[in-house]
């Protein structure tokens, strides 16, 4: 009955990646592969995983096993595949498919019922081909979608528990997530919200998470906030300059009109 | 005035006789002691009983002998710039030669300017106008005196003549003043951290009353006579003395009765009342922990069946498991429907309002930010995407007043012209005609022209009509370039 109790006060979050990894399919395998798909030219591997990676592995994160609080995690993919909506429900909490086209896929995660937690959902974009700086082409030729070799997109988030059950917030604490390297070992994983990474993606190294990354945010952000206040600043300034001026035109005006 | 041996001895005369003796008896066998600097006579007079003085014969205290050997240093007559002057005033001064010419003027660091705080009438009317005592010209008026008078409120509130204006104290001011940088470090965007904002805030703190309390009292100190002063001073060591009395009579009366009795005396303390309360606490506790010893009611073991965390809040074990501490007001009732349910952090991403996002995405495009995306969604980038969301609120809202006013100095400004040009026209009228004749004749040609073809395609179509409407299209042909030339102008 006591560990039906909810911790007061108390939140714990479990960071956690999803996205897929994308690689393009040789002649030889599209060759053999079923004739309904003769049209695909990507492998792809879309999943939820723990944020840290495995060290010198090619896997973007998935050090630690998730299962401890994720139960299920549904994937719902294209309506043209067959079956389109996948359960997976033991780890690896992935799906690999071959296709064509990029698309929006439906991830749901749904907690273990210990949690008593309801299902939480997120969109991903299948990200197939390179990414593209201004000025390139979106979706470029074969030779350099070669050359630039598997294509990661990748978003780090945390799961939130608040004040979760005792018996729960036991079971989370029995498995501490790995944290993530301090500095950046391998090339991070490229984001559209900061798109200077865009170099890291042209090296073949696998990317990886780092908490460096993290901080690295934390200080643009920090650095974007000084610059909009002073911005505001400067602004404010010539405001009030403009609002003498106007004052002085009104004053000008304002007994004839 | 201590009584060296020597001066014993010379008192009681009596027995001076002995006296060498002992002392040679003892020179035999503390000889060896004698300490250096004192005369073997001397030692034999005072004998070893004054040290002390010894001591200080032994090694004389003196100044150090200044270093002559050096030359003397070389001081010149320089002409130096005040760096933290806005003039570039040059005035001279003596250093030493070997100063390095360079150097910035090393008192010009003190001339410490105050941040001056100004406002725009939009910030005004939306943070300032609380007080219903103070219009903003006022306002704008004691700001401008606070910025002349370097914050020198004396100053300040003896020139404080605002015309029209009710009379206002320096306290008056001073409040005004501190409220209204309060509430403008408040309500703007922070650049630095909470910490020095909430501190900024602090020394924006005035308490008027408080201000006033204070003067008064003092005022009350200064205007005392002396023979009132003097009898205040008497009171107050009274005071003192009774109750030191009462002290002294209270601790007596306690040993009395503990050791006769071996009972507190029950009496009021008087002044160390904290001291018995906490030995009557301790008392308390000692019996509480006897309690807790035995085994009827184990209150101290139950608490850790319940939470088996190893502490409730330990930095470095939360770190590794991701805890964060909320801290709850107490008044939160504990029923389910309280509970917010699990969520990734994703979702706790700022959405500013429809109307203001194109405005903010743009503005923070600018500085390469997504204002919808982080890169890493943790506790504090999500924390710190809405403050900077935040601080750019005030800065769209700025741009957006700030377009409007330079519409509306445009809109002025034309309107200056448009009168000015007017009365210009109308008194050198022959030469501006003759100037703009060409002009006029050309647009009217033109007009006239379009007039023309107008009329003939409408009197093709009316040709069937009466011509009386034929007359009437004329007639608005030659009123209507009247206007026209007007609108011109």
């Amino acid at each position: 009955m006591a560990d039906r109790v909810r911790v007061r006060g108390l939140s714990i979050f479990r960071p956690i990646i999803y996205g897929n990894t994308a690689t393009l399919l040789t002649p030889e395998e599209r060759a053999a592969l079923d004739p309904s798909r003769h049209e695909h030219t990507h492998r792809w591997t879309v999943a939820v995983r723990s944020a840290a990676s495995v060290p010198d592995s090619d896997v973007v994160g998935g050090a630690d096993d998730l299962s401890y609080f994720i139960k299920r995690v549904n994937f719902k993919l294209h309506d043209t595949y067959n079956n389109p909506s996948r359960v997976v429900d033991k780890p690896p909490f992935e799906v690999t498919e071959t296709g064509w086209g990029e698309f929006d896929i439906l991830i749901r995660i749904t907690y273990i019922a210990d949690s008593g937690e309801k299902a939480s959902s997120v969109y991903h974009h299948l990200k197939l081909h390179p990414w593209a700086g201004p000025g390139e082409p979106e979706i470029p030729s074969m030779d350099v979608a070669l050359k630039a070799g598997p294509v990661h997109s990748w978003q780090y988030d945390e799961i939130v528990f608040n004040e979760p059950f005792n018996s729960f917030l036991h079971t989370l604490t029995a498995h501490p997530p790995t944290p993530l390297p301090k500095t950046k070992r391998r090339p991070v994983p490229f984001h559209i919200a900061y798109p200077d990474t865009l170099k890291d993606t042209r090296l073949a190294e696998t990317p990886e998470f780092s908490q460096e990354m993290e901080k690295e945010e934390a200080d643009r952000l920090e650095q974007a906030k000084k610059k909009v206040v002073a911005e505001q600043e400067q602004l404010r300034n010539t405001l009030i300059e403009k609002e003498k001026e106007l004052q002085e035109l009104q004053k000008l005006v304002g007994p004839n009109s | 005035m201590t009584a060296t041996a020597a001066d014993v001895r010379s008192i009681l005369s009596i027995q001076a006789h002995f006296v060498p003796s002992a002392a040679a008896k003892k020179q035999s066998t503390s000889q060896a002691k004698k300490p250096e600097g004192i005369s073997r006579e001397l030692y034999s007079l005072i004998g070893p009983s004054a040290p002390s003085l010894a001591a200080q014969l032994q090694k004389p205290q003196l100044k150090q002998k200044p270093r002559l050997g050096s030359s003397a240093v070389r001081w010149e007559w320089r002409k130096f710039r005040n760096g933290a002057r806005g003039d570039s005033l040059e005035l001279g001064h003596w250093v030493k030669a070997t100063a390095d010419p360079d150097t910035e003027y090393p008192f010009s660091k003190y001339n410490v300017q105050t941040a001056h705080f100004i406002y725009s009438q939009d910030e005004y009317s939306k943070h300032l106008e609380v007080d219903p005592e103070w219009t903003k010209d006022e306002t704008d008026y004691l700001f401008n005196l606070v910025r002349e008078y370097d914050q020198r409120w004396h100053i300040i509130s003896d020139r404080y003549d605002y015309p029209g204006g009710p009379h206002r104290v320096m306290e008056d001011l001073k409040e005004r003043f501190c409220n209204v940088c309060r509430r403008l470090v408040r309500d703007r965007p922070w650049a630095g951290d909470e910490a020095s904002r909430v501190q900024l805030i602090s020394t924006f703190m005035f308490d008027k009353e408080r201000e006033l309390i204070r003067k008064r009292y003092l005022a009350n100190l200064d205007n005392r006579t002396p023979r009132e002063a003097e009898e205040e001073e008497a009171l107050y060591l009274e005071v003192k003395r009774i109750e030191q009395n009462e002290r002294k009579f209270k601790r007596d009366r306690e040993e009395l009765l503990r050791t006769l009795a071996g009972i507190d005396s029950g009496l009021p303390d008087i002044v160390e009342d904290e001291l018995p309360t906490i030995l009557f606490d301790s008392k308390k506790k000692k019996k509480g922990g006897l309690d807790a010893d035995s085994p009827s009611t184990p209150v101290s073991a139950a608490p850790p069946k319940q939470r088996p965390q190893p502490s409730p809040r330990n930095p470095v074990y939360d770190a590794l498991h991701c805890i964060t501490h909320i801290d709850l007001p107490v008044t939160t009732p504990a029923t389910k429907a309280a509970h917010q349910p699990s969520f990734l952090r994703t979702y706790k991403l700022p959405v500013p309002k429809a109307a203001v996002v194109p405005k903010i995405s743009q503005t923070l495009a600018e500085i390469n930010i997504s204002y919808n995306r982080l890169v890493m969604p943790t506790e504090g980038n999500v924390a710190r995407l809405n403050a900077l969301i935040d601080a750019t609120l005030p800065l769209v809202e700025t741009k957006r007043v700030l377009d409007k006013v330079e519409y509306d100095i445009k809109v002025l400004k034309e309107r200056l012209n448009v009168r000015s040009s007017a009365p210009v026209e109308e008194e050198a009228g022959g030469v501006v005609d003759a100037a703009d004749g060409e002009a006029i004749e050309g647009t009217e040609e033109g007009r006239a022209q379009s007039v023309v073809s107008t009329r003939s395609t409408r009197s093709r179509k009316q040709r069937r009509s009466v011509s009386v409407s034929s007359v009437d299209t004329t007639g608005a042909g030659t009123s209507r370039p009247p206007p026209k030339r007007q609108r011109r102008n």
